[in-house]
């Protein structure tokens, strides 16, 4: 995979003690990805909100799919979009 | 967990969860500072027969822990005959299990009244019904107000930093703003539920 970087956001309730799981699973994307991540930007929010998206593109909300993501389907998301964006 | 003498030992009192706080102790120290018991609560806890005990599930990374047990913490200062322990939910599931909100969620603070003898005579959960209503038509008229935050179901992610920034200064005012009227709806909850219960 040499695709253009890719940008992950995950957003998460800060109210709800989120934190574990937003550092887990920036470390397994960090561990996974490393410099073919642009960035991954942690956004503290509230009214129990984990929603992560890659590129823009969501590709998990606790609100619609329930639950915190697999990090394996994270994973293949950011591998999908790496794919489809071939880097410069 | 049995509850007995034994299992009510094993909770730690308000002050020591307040001192093994790592999280939001400043924010619950002014939360408590800025509790205004309605002397209705104080009179109702005050003229109950017989001593209560209260059992607080919590943890310090709560918002509604910060916001709601200074309410407890403060009217037990003031009534002598509650005895209120505190037990980490997260190191207590199997007595989360026993008090989840609707049946599923693992919602805190749980505040549960017992009588002398570990006789349960009701319990709180979380926040009032009423505050959660008025919060969400707080909500929806920022949004109203402001069209550059967009939907409040879309992904916050989506908006520009400084638009976030700002509707995150503006949901942080609104609940500022509610402060007083969500303290007082918990403490109509927990009179109403003292009421109601025969000690």
């Amino acid at each position: 995979m040499t695709g253009k970087p890719v940008k992950v956001k995950i957003t998460y309730c800060a109210e709800c003690g989120y934190e574990p799981q937003a550092l887990d699973l920036t470390k397994a994307l960090m561990y996974e990805f490393g410099a073919q991540l642009s960035a991954i930007e942690l956004i503290p929010w509230e009214s129990g909100t984990f929603d992560v998206s890659v590129d823009g593109g969501l590709v998990h909300s606790m609100k619609r799919d329930g639950g915190f993501p697999q990090h394996a389907s994270v994973k293949s998301a950011v591998r999908s979009r790496l794919v489809s964006t071939p880097g410069v | 967990m049995t509850l007995d003498r034994a299992g009510w030992d094993k909770g730690i009192t308000y002050e020591a969860f307040k001192a093994a706080m790592t999280r939001n102790q400043e924010r619950f120290a002014e939360n408590e500072n800025r509790v205004a018991l309605d002397p209705e609560t104080i009179r109702t806890f005050k003229s109950l027969p017989k001593p209560l005990r209260v059992l607080a599930l919590a943890e310090d990374w709560c918002g509604d822990v910060v916001a709601n047990l200074p309410i407890l913490g403060r009217l037990a200062k003031d009534v002598p005959t509650l005895d209120v322990r505190i037990f980490y939910r997260d190191q207590n599931l199997d007595l989360m299990e026993r008090w989840l909100n609707q049946g599923k969620y693992q919602s805190i603070p749980v505040f549960v009244f017992f009588d002398e003898n570990f006789r349960e005579l009701g319990h709180w959960i979380e926040r009032p019904a009423s505050v959660t209503q008025r919060r969400a038509q707080e909500r929806k008229k920022i949004f109203d107000a402001h069209p550059e935050f967009g939907s409040p179901d879309a992904p916050v992610d989506q908006l520009p930093e400084d638009v976030r920034t700002r509707l995150q200064a503006e949901l942080q005012k609104m609940r500022e703003g509610m402060v007083s009227f969500a303290n007082a709806e918990v403490q109509r909850e927990l009179r109403e539920l003292v009421n109601k219960v025969a000690v």
